[in-house]
């Protein structure tokens, strides 16, 4: 997995390239935390993200009770696969996704 | 011991032990058994003198009286006179002499010296009171009647006038009438009516030399001994007096001598224990003391105070001698453990494999052994079996242990027949072999789908091999020399082929030379026959039989030799599949790092099959579930083996993936799906995975068989 980082005032585009899963995510945890202090609107890019394990959406739902306080969180293009698994956890309600 | 110690004591008590009042009351008793026994000495010498000069005094001063009295009167014939009357008188007159008549036979006209009779006898009483004579008087012995007559007596107080007389001792009257001439003539003698007296006579002699009476003087004993005893008195009480202040003076000297150092000691060694109580390490505490005595209780303070050294030296040493002993049991105990997962100690160790099942055991003589056993798959149907048995124990033989394990692990990897690999194997070994320790060693490989098993033996016990029906027998195959003995050694390969139901059973001589309380070996007689007894069961229900026939045989008795065994039990060629397809198999190590790992062994056979994307995804993601799980739960907070079985169905076609542990049994089933209609602040994390699985998968089973967690998924493709 690779991840990608683009920051504009507040703002902050995240790039998930690759798998997320029990192995990789808690390196986004790990790279994200420190990012994330001044930042009010966090945009997860997961048009390159192959599949997403629930190590991940553990990953995502925790980025989005802390973006909840304090702005907002989008998430970007969803492969299928991606979409599919969002829909099965019910994680498509809670997350603003836009496809 | 003593009942309490001096520590506990009360002052009082502690005086009791008083050294010094000890030498005081034996100074005082000695010396009062010394004065008596002076006293009674000085007494008994002082007596026989001062009674001796009173005599010599009465005797002068009876010499000097008879003289006084010749020079007044005519003594020679007085006292002839009445020794002459005397005499004629016959016995039974002497007994009337308190008669009238017996009195007038001296008295009367016929004796001529009545005269002088009463001319001596005022002259006798005249110097009787002057003198400090207690009695002074004239007379004779008749020693026929052994009798003394009296001639003149001053003495009033009886009637002891002329011519009367009294018995005497014959030893008196022997001592005057037999008197050499020497000194004078004197008897001591005690009378009822005077008491004791001494007694001494002037002899008086008439012209012819003969003694015709004597001048007795008496001496009263009883006045020398009233001055004697007045004298001891005296003496007595200046004795005491002396005594009880020499007495003093010794002991206060003594006191400071000797007691007091001793004191001084006795209270340096007390807060040397009470310091030792508080934890101070203080060491100076006999050093400090100030005694120069120049004696034994100087020589005394320095070698305790030497002593105290040495114990705070001796203590210190011991302190480092245990924190290195402390060392070593540590690392022996890290080595101990590194040693024990060096060899395979998960069973069953492939849980997949119905071919066979493989059971070990390795007892340690020590924290370390030289023996080991291994075996591991050298392809997917080669299993290698390893039994060795290390020259020597502990430590060294450990390491040289590790050396042969991992030399004939990355041989056999490297293909080859047992007797190449223990060739290429014995080669490396004298290469690093500076010690001289030599293996032997046992090396099988066998065939899993046909039960043949090729073998070597460099100098190892013989395998006992069990025929499908159940017998066990040793075989007794070819032996090459012992592993770093011989860099040109050659071996040979035997080949054997395993019946299904039969097994190989392979040891170290730690079970045959086990021995009981009487030193009996266990012996390879009684092995067969614990073998026997137990032919029926699995391999580990026979390596358990063993071990437990050892230990009843051994008892107490101390374990000597490593005890290393190693079975495997042949159940025959793998049954075939249904669909015809053998099941792809991977063991690894479950942690979060193999998943990548297994991932791609699996995805390895998913594109064989061209499984289309989307599945593989979901499958890829199921594993990723699935087998973190097992990482991260089934053995938690140690870690363990789990297998990955692939398999493939067809109408519809589909891929089984079927996961193993040996963990804690757990139905991931068993807990209820997640509501995955909450809202974000709601939901929990935990429970997503199994139900991702769920919902992607086409079906999901669980059971827990055997002490394995088998969790088996499906998938269309």
């Amino acid at each position: 997995m690779e991840i990608t980082t683009a920051k504009n005032d507040t703002a902050l585009n995240v790039g998930i390239i690759g798998r997320l899963d029990t192995t990789t995510a808690p390196q986004l945890e790990r790279e994200l935390n420190d990012k994330l202090e001044d930042i009010t609107e966090l945009v997860l890019d997961c048009s390159e993200l192959e599949y997403i394990s629930s190590a991940g959406l553990r990953v995502f739902l925790g980025l989005h009770k802390l973006m909840m306080e304090k702005g907002s969180l989008l998430v970007l293009h969803p492969n299928d696969t991606v979409m599919e698994i969002f829909q099965v956890t019910g994680f498509d309600g809670i997350l603003n996704i836009e496809k | 011991m003593p009942e309490k110690s001096v520590r506990e004591m009360s002052a009082r008590e502690r005086r009791g032990h008083s050294l010094a009042a000890r030498v005081w009351r034996s100074l005082i008793m000695s010396s009062v058994i010394l004065a008596v026994a002076a006293i009674l000495v000085g007494l008994a010498s002082h007596g026989y003198a001062l009674l001796n000069q009173h005599l010599a005094v009465a005797y002068n001063y009876a010499a000097v009286t008879a003289e006084l009295l010749e020079n007044e009167i005519d003594v020679v014939a007085l006292s002839e006179n009445v020794t002459e009357i005397y005499r004629s008188l016959p016995d039974e007159e002497h007994a009337a002499q308190d008669t009238l008549r017996y009195r007038e036979h001296f008295f009367g006209a016929s004796n001529e010296s009545t005269s002088d009779y009463y001319r001596a006898l005022s002259i006798l009483r005249r110097l009787m009171n002057d003198a400090d004579i207690e009695y002074i008087y004239l007379g004779m012995f008749d020693p026929e009647t052994d009798s003394l007559v009296y001639m003149v007596d001053p003495d009033q107080s009886d009637s002891s006038e002329m011519g009367k007389w009294e018995p005497v001792d014959p030893e008196e009257v022997h001592a005057f009438l037999d008197w050499s001439g020497e000194g004078y003539p004197s008897y001591i003698g005690w009378t009822r009516q005077y008491g004791w007296l001494g007694t001494c006579g002037a002899p008086v002699a008439n012209e012819d030399g003969e003694t015709v009476a004597f001048l007795f003087a008496d001496v009263s004993i009883r006045s020398i001994a009233t001055q004697l005893l007045a004298y001891a008195a005296q003496f007595s009480i200046v004795m005491l007096v002396l005594i009880i202040v020499a007495a003093n003076l010794i002991t206060r000297h003594f006191q400071d001598t000797l007691v007091a150092p001793i004191n001084q000691i006795a209270e340096a060694a007390e807060s040397y224990t009470e310091d030792r109580e508080r934890g101070s390490d203080a060491v100076d505490h006999f050093a400090k003391l100030d005694i120069h005595t120049g004696d034994e209780v100087e020589n005394l303070a320095l070698i305790m105070s030497d002593m105290e050294h040495g114990l705070a030296e001796y203590e210190a040493n011991l302190e480092r001698v245990n924190a290195e002993r402390g060392r070593i049991g540590a690392e022996l105990n890290l080595a101990s453990t590194l040693q024990s997962r060096m060899i395979p100690n998960v069973f069953p160790p492939f849980p997949d494999r119905t071919e066979f099942d493989i059971y070990a055991a390795m007892k340690p003589a020590r924290e370390v052994g030289g023996d080991f056993y291994d075996f591991f798959f050298i392809d997917d149907d080669h299993l290698a079996l390893v039994i060795a048995d290390v020259s020597g124990k502990g430590v060294p033989s450990a390491l040289f242990m590790m050396m042969t394990k991992i030399l004939i692990n990355d041989h056999a990897m490297l293909g080859g027949t047992p007797a190449q690999i223990l060739t290429d194997v014995n080669r490396a070994v004298c290469a690093n072999n500076p010690v001289d320790m030599f293996v032997t060693v046992w090396l099988g490989i066998l065939e899993v789908s046909t039960g043949r098993l090729t073998a070597a033996n460099a100098g190892h016990e013989h395998p006992i091999v069990q025929d499908g029906h159940g017998r066990f027998e040793t075989l007794r195959d070819r032996h090459g020399f012992v592993l770093g003995g011989d860099v040109d050694t050659v071996y040979h390969d035997y080949e054997l082929t395993l019946e299904p139901g039969g097994s190989i059973f392979v040891h170290t001589d730690g079970i045959t030379e086990a021995k009981d309380g009487s030193g009996e070996l266990f012996g390879s007689k009684r092995l067969l026959a614990s073998l026997n007894g137990h032919q029926d069961g699995a391999s580990d229900e026979i390596i358990g039989g063993v071990l437990a026939d050892v230990e009843q045989f051994v008892g107490d008795s101390p374990q000597f030799d490593d005890i290393t065994m190693l079975c495997l039990h042949y159940r025959g060629p793998e049954r075939s599949k249904s669909e015809g397809e053998h099941m792809a198999v991977m063991t690894i190590d479950a942690t979060v790092e193999n998943i990548e790992a297994v991932t791609e062994f699996v995805n390895e056979h998913l594109e064989k099959l061209c499984c289309p994307p989307k599945a593989q995804m979901q499958i890829d993601i199921a594993i990723d579930e699935l087998f973190s799980n097992i990482s991260l739960y089934a053995y938690a907070p140690d870690t363990g083996p789990a297998t990955v079985c692939v398999d493939v169905e067809e109408n519809p076609l589909s891929v089984i993936l079927t996961f193993i542990d040996n963990g804690k049994p757990f139905d991931p089933l068993s807990t209820d799906d997640p509501d995955v209609t909450l809202p974000a602040e709601k939901r929990e994390i935990g429970g997503l995975g199994v139900f991702l699985v769920k919902k992607t998968m086409d079906s999901i089973d669980y059971e827990y068989k055997d002490g394995q967690n088998i969790l088996r998924i499906k998938k269309a493709i």
